[in-house]
């Protein structure tokens, strides 16, 4: 136990020292802006990773004092725990719920613990997704069950304070408004040309998840599962729950992009949805292209307004787009833009988000002392009126590797299942070997109709509204 | 010349004509022999999702029974569903048809050919036609006579059942 804790503590100390120079970034537009480069209330670089895991050991190969990078070191590697207690002991010093989610017969009638982090064992829910070997190491014994679920860190916990936006905008259009009146009133909108454009911006970027000194709270790596949900509403509460139940305790995780589905907006900030980035920067739009089961396009009209008729603003038709619309303008060599038109849908070992969702992102330079450029950093602003019950931020950077001259080029994906849902369980199928294939109901969420037809036997949910009665039956 | 140019606008105008006629099976990207043209079955039922496919879009629906005071169920007492498919989600809108303009719960008519398979699924012929909110037709008729429906595309009834 001593010994633990000695690496433990090491741990802790190693990574404070190695990433304090890593500070999480924010651009500062060289003025006091109404709603861009305000200043992170905390780097995610400087915590450690809330656990429970096993992390690579000290001095082992692979070993990096940055924080959530699971599965980059190979299994038979040596690893050391990183959590208060294992195999379903109570950590000493804390005092257990009466139930938690690794042991509760239905988690949708535990709805007054969701807020306590103990509910979850204090770990994220990162790692409660990785606690069936989601990243090639199991915390759980599968002969006995979930109840043997370890204890994550319940003094760590990356503050809420830091996650929320800090600006005072309710909406994105009210937000896009206000950076395009202060543009404007220092003599912008920038309209480029070929000649003016930044193209320094075009080429390869590196995997945003293994850039060191890139670590944000969306990785969900250093939060406790109860604050992630205290950004939520109520419903988008229940179905984050009910995702991280299945996760880490029926393990019927249901990952979209297992099924070849479509993986969805917010997966762009997920750290393992997309890899390299490729950027390409014209006066007229700038395309942002990544993936790696699927493929992520983000096209910035300049000069682009929305259609504000509809649902929701929008380019195009009013169709909810799978990675919405997005429109932009630059001031100089910053580009600021509003996404919307986003097809709802889910992150897994995250929450949910909603056909409202919308964000305001701005790009800007990184560069060293000297000015040359090293890549951009990436402010995102979310508002999702159903799902959050206030705005979000994230910001990360992303480091230039080289021109699209150079290196891999960017692949198309064509994503070809091999893994179907039989009976609610993901299951690797043969050629010709024969399957019963329930179709989803893919607006619909069909993750969690699984869940309820398999997984969830002897739960009450609460009950949906009766769209089907009108007036008095005979 | 005159005359040829009249011409011209008669065999312009009757291949428009042929060509809106025809420009779903022509656009797609399936054969709609899977349908059967020379049934028309008249639904008025309850949406129960709208998926706004770039492909086609459909509309998921549980037929109304005839009293119009619930929907049909099967044996399990859970709603029968129907699908009905017309043309792309970004055309469909351009006619009032879209996710936001059909929540579940939205009551509406429409025309189909009906799969030659005899599944539980069609493909939209004529207009479609939504009730106003929560306002289902009388016994036996369709959301066509309610005063406040809308048709979709504007100004296109609902297709007569036949076959």
């Amino acid at each position: 136990m001593r010994m633990v804790v000695a690496v433990l503590a090491g741990l802790a100390i190693s990574a404070l020292v190695s990433t304090s120079a890593l500070a999480q970034g924010i651009a500062d537009p060289g003025f006091k802006s109404a709603g861009r480069g305000w200043p992170m209330k905390a780097d995610a670089n400087k915590f450690a990773v809330t656990g429970a895991t096993m992390r690579p050991a000290p001095g082992a190969p692979g070993f990096s004092n940055v924080p959530g990078i699971p599965g980059a070191t190979p299994a038979t590697q040596p690893r050391v725990f990183v959590g208060l207690a294992r195999d379903g002991a109570v950590p000493p010093g804390v005092t257990p719920l009466p139930v938690d989610m690794f042991t509760t017969k239905d988690f949708y009638k535990d709805r007054a613990l969701w807020s306590d982090p103990r509910y979850f064992r204090c770990n994220s829910p990162a790692a409660i997704e990785e606690l069936w070997g989601a990243g090639g190491v199991s915390l759980v014994d599968a002969k006995v069950g979930p109840t043997t679920a370890p204890w994550g860190m319940c003094d760590r916990d990356y503050p809420r304070a830091a996650i929320v936006s800090p600006y005072p905008f309710k909406t994105a259009q009210a937000h896009y408004e206000a950076l395009l009146a202060e543009t404007k009133k220092r003599g912008g909108p920038t309209i480029h040309t070929y000649a003016t454009v930044p193209g320094e911006w075009t080429g390869r970027y590196q995997h945003p998840g293994f850039t060191p000194g890139n670590a944000y709270w969306y990785r969900m790596r250093y939060n406790q599962t109860s604050t992630i949900l205290s950004l939520l509403t109520p419903e988008y509460q229940k179905r984050m729950v009910q995702e991280t139940y299945h996760q880490g305790t029926s393990n019927t995780p249901q990952w979209q992009s297992q099924y070849c589905w479509p993986e969805g907006f917010m997966r762009r900030w997920h750290e393992f949805a997309v890899w390299e980035h490729y950027i390409m920067v014209t006066p007229d739009d700038v395309q942002i292209m990544a993936g790696v089961a699927r493929n992520f396009v983000t096209n910035i009209l300049v000069g682009r307004k929305f259609d504000m008729t509809g649902s929701v603003p929008h380019i195009g038709k009013d169709v909810p787009r799978w990675y919405g619309e997005t429109i932009g303008f630059w001031d100089h060599d910053s580009l600021i833009t509003w996404t919307s038109n986003i097809q709802g849908w889910k992150v897994h070992a995250a929450y949910e988000y909603s056909n409202k969702l919308q964000t305001i992102e701005i790009y800007s330079p990184n560069r060293d002392a000297r000015g040359k450029f090293l890549g951009l950093n990436h402010e995102a602003i979310f508002y999702d009126p159903d799902a959050l019950v206030e705005p979000v931020r994230i910001v990360r950077s992303y480091v230039k590797l080289s021109g699209l001259n150079e290196g891999d080029p960017y692949v198309f994906i064509e994503c070809v299942p091999t893994i179907y849902p039989v009976k609610g369980r993901a299951t690797s199928v043969t050629p010709g070997q024969t399957i019963e294939f329930e179709v989803p109901d893919m607006y619909g969420r069909p993750w969690a109709q699984m869940w309820e037809k398999y997984s969830e036997p002897g739960m009450e949910r609460p009950k949906e509204e009766d769209i089907f009665s009108f007036g008095k039956e005979k | 010349m005159k005359s040829y140019s009249k011409f011209g606008a008669l065999a312009i105008t009757g291949l428009a004509a042929i060509g809106v006629l025809t420009v779903a099976p022509v656009s797609a990207h399936h054969s709609f022999a899977l349908y059967n043209n020379e049934v028309t079955k008249v639904f008025t039922g309850v949406v129960t999702r709208v998926n706004p496919d770039a492909n086609h879009l459909q509309i998921f629906f549980a037929p109304m029974n005839a009293e119009r005071t619930n929907v049909e169920r099967g044996a399990d007492g859970k709603p029968i569903i129907w699908a009905v498919e017309m043309t792309g989600s970004a055309a469909a809108a351009d006619q009032g048809i879209s996710v936001g303009s059909f929540p579940p719960g939205t009551v509406f008519s429409v025309a189909m050919h009906p799969l030659r398979s005899g599944e539980l699924a069609g493909s939209r012929e004529g207009g479609l036609v939504q009730c106003p909110a929560k306002t289902p037709p009388a016994p036996g008729k369709h959301c066509d006579s309610v005063t406040g429906s809308t048709p979709h595309p504007a100004g296109m009834g609902l297709a007569p059942s036949k076959g």
